[in-house]
């Protein structure tokens, strides 16, 4: 992420500038157009367009920005490159995790800390030169350390990381991800205990420090954890598309990126390796809005020995394919049926996994979808539901359902309890 | 929306048409062209926020842009054990066992062979129910807690006695390794190819069979449920298939090594599962199908594949680099000496983790 990265202030504020320009250039030549001759018009009506494009080209990069949309150039146009197909085995042997960096700004868990765990929020992912490396007193993870102070910080806000994930079967690199470790990992009564997962999933298309930004997660998860609501868990916040620009739906695509085995066995065997976290069905839980919703509830269906449970905010149940998926399905409509949920739940024996839907009843177009699914839902599988009255196809719409999808989850999912907590 | 994109069309024209009244000098004409400017501008945003949100219904109202909404819902639990299939699959056991009978080795006493059922196992998530045999190693019941590896053998032929690669053969064969101290005592699972109606190699068959579904998670879960068997993730298990099962046993291993850490197939250079896949006349489908286009497009599985018997040439030993390994042993063609193969696996399978 350079000067001229796309979510740079540089780069923004350049574009405001050009636009700004253009806009006084017009106002400038305005009088040398006036004639009525047809040349003089469609001089006219360039100055117009010139001027409209690089505005509206200036709102788009500041919007972006805002929202975290597409968080890098390769993001936006792919630089075909990001999955490759094959990689070499000396790629495949390295650490599943690395991480990237540890001092994240004004978040629960970030360097500069709040006054409390619902401080402010950084407004865009920040950018990181290096990993800290001196000596230390607590080890978060292979190759990240901690020193006094900010193990003092940690134990009492906990820690966002951002790590960068190797799949070690399907070869997909996931960067700039992150992981939200509570303040109770850091502290010496659990020292020893294992820490149950939420594995929360973007939209599409997304950066995903924008789980951090605006779905608020890990502010939301400490502000119940605080409230004795919820017990303390690890986040693990991954991009629902592990091609950006393409939306991957979270699919094994023949012949493509193998998303599905990345996120439901690649991504928790590199976590489990890595954090000091339960392994397996018990411990693990799923959660995603919009894209991220379809995926949470496909892969807790398609991988009940790896989630208990599910949470889908927004969620749609059937195998979508358009302009931004490309071919995902090989064009065999068998295999597009099996990635469609309803379909699953029609044709194959239900798994033995909760899940938990939300959709609004003004305001969201999936909300039929949504109730048709859960229409199919059958033993062993349990259907919940979470409608609000009114709410868009937004992070306030979400932000208001997670606190209840939080504590849902939590009680499908085994504590951590410190030993000295422990009943005698 | 309409409004708003007659309003950008006439602003546009209006600009136009007007345009020489305000080129004059002075500070009013610039405003002027400064306000027309605007004017535009915002009409066309506004049209295109408009055009994007009822694309994607990201707000449904103004209350939802500017946040007058509050408060959640209740959850509601669905009907979940009402509807017709309220049966719950779980009424089937995951392992029934049918029949139960000493292996013998010779030379030793009765006990020192282990045990071979005869059982049903019932997968939740396919749905499948196979007959099969377990084979339990001697002591299995009085030996200490510690967790056992896991070898699957898939073969077509597993229920004819005259057949030398039956399960009463293969029991036999692993019990005397066992008893000689070649093999570290292990489970032995041995089911046919066949899962379903049709051979496909243990692939998931779209509206079928769901194989590959009960070989790689029904299976991990239905024996750990019912023996005292050692998780996958222990990278503990093993495949091993002859020629009726070898392409099953190498597809698990290649395409879920999560679950199948070790394999041990026939030579060849399986192309194609048995019986034809059912690629619905998808090119990439059938791409994935064939394990030689396998080992050369997707990254290499951390998985040791050992191919027994005559013949060589296979794709993957060429192919195959760090962390797949591949071996070969050269027999008679043909033969599968269940010897070799149990030796093998045996120095093969990981080490049981020590953990701290």
């Amino acid at each position: 992420m350079g000067l001229m990265g796309l979510t740079s202030g540089f780069f923004i504020g350049l574009m405001i500038v050009a636009a700004l320009g253009s806009v006084a250039a017009t106002v400038w030549l305005w009088p040398r157009f006036a004639g009525q001759r047809p040349a003089m018009m469609a001089s006219r009506l360039g100055l117009i367009a010139a001027s409209q494009v690089l505005v509206l080209a200036a709102v788009l990069a500041f919007v972006n920005g805002f929202f975290a949309f597409f968080g890098s150039w390769s993001a936006l146009f792919g630089n075909g490159g990001s999955v490759p197909v094959t990689v070499s085995g000396a790629a495949a042997s390295s650490r599943p995790i690395v991480v990237t960096g540890s001092d994240l700004g004004p978040v629960p868990g970030g360097s500069a800390l709040p006054e409390d765990a619902n401080g402010r929020l950084a407004s865009k992912p920040p950018h990181f030169k290096g990993k800290t490396t001196s000596p230390s007193n607590v080890a978060v993870a292979p190759g990240l350390d901690l020193k006094g102070g900010a193990v003092a910080a940690a134990r009492k806000v906990g820690k966002v990381l951002q790590i960068t994930v190797t799949g070690s079967h399907t070869g997909i690199v996931s960067a700039a991800d992150y992981v939200y470790l509570p303040p109770q990992y850091f502290q010496p009564a659990y020292a020893h205990v294992r820490f149950p997962v939420v594995l929360a999933l973007t939209g599409y298309p997304n950066d995903t420090w924008s789980i951090v930004r605006w779905l608020d997660l890990p502010s939301s998860a400490a502000n119940l954890v605080a409230r004795g609501k919820i017990g303390p868990a690890v986040y693990v916040m991954m991009n629902v598309s592990v091609a950006l620009p393409r939306d991957t739906e979270c699919t094994n695509v023949p012949e493509g990126p193998q998303a599905e085995t990345f996120l439901a066995q690649d991504v928790p065997q590199a976590v489990e390796h890595t954090f000091r976290v339960q392994a397996g069905r018990s411990g693990w839980s799923v959660l995603g809005y919009s894209t991220g919703g379809y995926c949470a509830a496909k892969l807790a269906m398609m991988y009940p020995y790896q989630f208990t449970s599910a949470v889908s905010l927004a969620g749609y149940y059937t195998a979508l394919q358009d302009s931004t998926t490309g071919s995902l399905y090989g064009g065999s409509t068998a295999f597009r049926d099996e990635n469609n949920l309803d379909w699953r739940l029609k044709h194959l024996p239900a798994p033995p996994v909760s899940v938990l839907v939300t959709s609004s009843l003004v305001g969201e177009h999936d909300l039929a979808g949504t109730q048709a699914f859960l229409r199919l839902v059958h033993s062993p599988m349990r259907g919940y539901s979470l409608l609000v009255k009114q709410g868009g196809h937004n992070y306030r719409t979400w932000v208001r359902q997670l606190p209840q999808s939080l504590e849902w989850l939590n009680q499908r999912l085994t504590p951590a309890i410190a030993p000295s907590q422990q009943a005698p | 929306m309409a409004v708003v994109a007659v309003v950008a069309a006439a602003a546009l024209a209006a600009i136009l048409w007007y345009w020489p009244r305000l080129a004059g000098r002075g500070v009013l004409p610039v405003v002027a062209r400064i306000g027309a400017l605007g004017v535009l501008q915002l009409s066309v945003l506004g049209l295109i926020f408009l055009i994007v949100n009822s694309s994607a219904e990201f707000y449904s109202s103004w209350s939802d842009l500017f946040g007058d909404q509050s408060g959640g819902g209740a959850i509601v639990a669905g009907q979940a054990g009402t509807g017709e299939n309220a049966v719950s699959s779980q009424a089937l056991a995951p392992v029934t066992v049918l029949a139960a009978s000493a292996v013998a080795v010779p030379d030793r006493p009765k006990e020192a062979g282990g045990q071979l059922q005869t059982v049903r196992l019932y997968g939740q998530l396919s749905g499948i129910s196979a007959a099969g045999y377990v084979y339990l190693p001697p002591g299995y019941g009085t030996r200490g807690e510690a967790a056992l590896p896991v070898t699957v053998v898939i073969s077509g032929d597993l229920g004819s006695p005259s057949n030398p690669y039956s399960a009463g053969a293969l029991a036999g064969a692993a019990a005397s390794q066992i008893a000689a101290h070649r093999l570290t005592p292990m489970i032995i699972v041995m089911l046919p190819a066949e899962v379903g109606q049709h051979d496909q190699g243990c692939l998931n068959v779209p509206g079928g069979t769901q194989a590959d579904l009960f070989f790689t998670q029904d299976l991990p879960q239905v024996i750990g449920s019912a023996y005292r068997a050692t998780p996958p993730a222990t990278r503990r298990w093993s495949v091993v298939g002859d020629s009726s099962g070898g392409y099953c046993a190498l597809q698990l291993a290649m395409t879920s090594s999560q679950t199948f850490a070790v394999a041990a197939v026939p030579p060849g250079g399986y192309t194609a599962p048995p019986g034809g896949a059912e690629t619905g006349g998808s090119p990439q489908i059938r791409a994935q199908d064939d394990l030689s286009w396998l080992v050369k497009h997707q990254p290499m599985q951390p998985i040791s594949v050992l191919f027994t018997g005559g013949g060589t040439g296979q794709p993957f030993v060429t192919a195959a680099r760090p962390p797949m390994h591949v071996g070969q042993t050269s027999l008679p063609p043909g033969k599968w000496q269940l010897t070799r193969v149990f030796d093998w696996i045996g120095s093969t399978l990981q080490p049981p983790a020590v953990r701290s």
